[in-house]
């Protein structure tokens, strides 16, 4: 008995459980995507193309093997086969499902996914994004205790309408980072039992309908102690979002890449795109969420 | 045919003025290249290297399961782009996963430089970087289990390096049978930097050309080199207040570390610096490496 799921605005028909997902609400719509446990060719696809060493592609179809852990075979925007490796926890295998594995169904649905996390303010939305361990998790945590509520963590798609779409009600988070915030990870569950890194659940702070982009961030650390801003203007927009694409590697091997660029320049002509640099150490958080929302206040 | 050549080495022995003068040699500028856009490419601990050819977040892997998949990331990075070069800094030990395949893959690597520098001068210099006193830095060279980026409770910028003690991680490269690996002693590389780095470079595969390297060298002189970091900054320099680029000298131990600093470091790391001709037939520390 398959459970029903909502998130990215779907309606998942789960034989795997998936906790870190809200229930459907209206369990009488059909759903659109269909995850189910069963036999994925181990090998690759057959008469796909490698584009990885642990990924294929194919006509509608994304290969995807995460060593010693599972593997995943996601078609035609609508259905995603699960092969969990022998004796591998179902939590480490729901962390490759909800995240490489829910990206390459986006893309297949024709999403632009940019890597980042989009933050509700006003009646739209900030998206910050930028590469693995710059702080973007933090940031979100941030935003969260300040009353902000959260669409997304860490993939965030985009319609033509330019509307982020929210995705599920919870955040990762680092030890670490939870250590900084004074948030307690007692009681939470980690993300996998082998990482120092939990499940938040969101709660109230979880925006559960779509918003407008109206501000794109890329986030990076620089030596100073300052906190800067500078607008980005022209074709250099465009050129960040294509780099700031959710895995880009699985585009391209999908052949999404014409589709992609037109969606990259659609975007880039509707918002406003900034690079903020942060202190390398010390992370300057407060002052980092006020320089944002005082931004995100003068784009709308 | 393509391929990558490791640029390896303990920290704080001439891996930054050797990718400085290496970058210098391969463009055709007449003014030096910027250290902040060295580009010799991604360190092999890159985290966003192996995310994006990985597909999935490292992240969300553990760090044995990160380490297990690295060789198979250089294989196919190469695969991918066959006709290309790479120059890529590490400062992993040479270390093989279970199944006996080195972490560098065999098949991705066409060769390394390894850069030496005597544990003498390392010491102080490692100190400065790491924000400790010498002893400390002298304690960590010492340490068979030391590795960069360990920390399990936090996303770290850099993917798990293990690199054991100074004398380990020596061995570990010099000895590496599987891929053919040019020694390059620091010392020689400030004694006689034509011929040091010509006969690197050579090793690296790549054409003679004296005019190139005589200017390469020369714009990658410790003063260029710290005068940058000083007018712009250096993104590899140690967080806080510190500088990367310090004194570049040789010998300097003779005014930093106290006889019973050298003599643990002796103590530690004796028969390696036997090796490399950082100690005389009596044990004693030469200022001067032997040839």
């Amino acid at each position: 008995m398959a459970n029903l799921y909502h998130a990215y605005g779907l309606t998942f028909a789960s034989e795997i459980e998936l906790p870190e997902l809200a229930l459907a609400p209206d369990a009488s719509q059909p759903p659109q995507v269909q995850i189910s446990l069963g036999a994925v060719p181990p090998q690759g696809l057959e008469g796909g193309r490698q584009i990885s060493p642990f990924i294929w592609v194919s006509d509608g179809q994304f290969w995807l093997e995460v060593p010693d852990i599972a593997r995943f075979l996601v078609r035609d925007g609508a259905q995603i086969v699960v092969q969990p490796a022998p004796s591998i926890d179902m939590a480490s295998v729901r962390v490759f499902l909800l995240g490489s594995g829910l990206g390459a169904l986006l893309f297949q649905r024709g999403l632009l996914v940019l890597h980042g996390n989009a933050i509700e303010m006003g009646q739209g939305c900030l998206v910050c994004v930028g590469p693995s361990g710059v702080g973007k998790s933090t940031l979100t945590a941030a935003f969260m205790q300040r009353g902000y509520r959260v669409l997304a963590d860490d993939v965030v798609p985009i319609n033509d309408q330019g509307m982020a779409i929210p995705g599920f009600g919870r955040i990762k988070l680092w030890q670490d980072v939870a250590d900084r915030l004074q948030i307690s990870t007692d009681g939470l569950q980690r993300i996998r039992p082998q990482l120092e890194k939990f499940n938040l659940p969101l709660g109230d702070a979880f925006c559960d309908s779509p918003r407008k982009v109206v501000q794109i961030c890329l986030l990076s650390e620089h030596l100073d102690d300052d906190i800067t801003q500078s607008p980005v203007t022209g074709i250099e927009k465009f050129t960040l979002l294509r780099a700031n694409t959710y895995r880009q590697r699985f585009m391209a091997g999908m052949a999404l890449q014409p589709q992609h660029l037109q969606q990259c320049g659609a975007l880039a002509g509707q918002v406003a795109i900034t690079r903020v640099a942060r202190p390398k150490s010390g992370f300057r958080i407060d002052d980092l969420v006020d320089a944002l929302a005082a931004q995100m206040q003068g784009a709308q | 045919m393509g391929g990558i050549y490791w640029l390896a080495s303990y920290p704080k022995s001439g891996n930054t003025w050797f990718r400085s003068v290496l970058a210098n040699f391969r463009a055709t500028g007449d003014v030096p290249v910027d250290i902040n856009q060295l580009n010799t490419g991604a360190i092999a601990s890159s985290r966003n290297w192996v995310d994006d050819v990985l597909g999935v977040d490292t992240a969300d892997l553990t760090q044995d399961e990160v380490e297990a998949i690295r060789p198979e990331i250089y294989r196919w990075s190469v695969a991918e782009a066959p006709n290309e070069l790479g120059y890529h800094k590490i400062h992993d030990a040479f270390t093989h996963r279970a199944d006996g395949r080195p972490l560098v893959d065999d098949v991705a690597s066409l060769g390394a430089v390894y850069l030496l520098r005597n544990p003498l001068d390392v010491a102080p210099s490692l100190a400065n970087h790491n924000g400790v006193d010498i002893d400390a830095a002298i304690a960590q060279m010492g340490d068979k289990t030391h590795a960069l980026a360990r920390a399990k409770n936090r996303l770290t910028g850099q993917l798990l390096q293990r690199m054991g003690s100074w004398s380990q991680h020596v061995e570990s490269w010099v000895d590496a049978r599987e891929i053919p690996v040019f020694v390059l002693r620091y010392e020689d590389m400030h004694a006689d930097p034509i011929a040091a780095f010509g006969a690197a470079f050579s090793a690296l595969g790549l054409p003679e050309n004296p005019q190139r390297l005589e200017q390469a060298i020369a714009f990658s002189q410790f003063d260029t080199l710290a005068a940058q970091e000083e007018a712009h900054g250096f993104r590899e320099r140690p967080s806080g207040k510190r500088r990367f680029f310090r004194k570049g000298k040789m010998g300097d131990w003779q005014n930093s570390l106290t006889p019973a600093q050298v003599a643990q470091v002796i103590a530690d790391h004796g028969p390696m610096m036997q090796r490399f001709g950082y100690l005389d037939g009596a044990g004693q520390p030469l200022v001067s490496p032997a040839t």
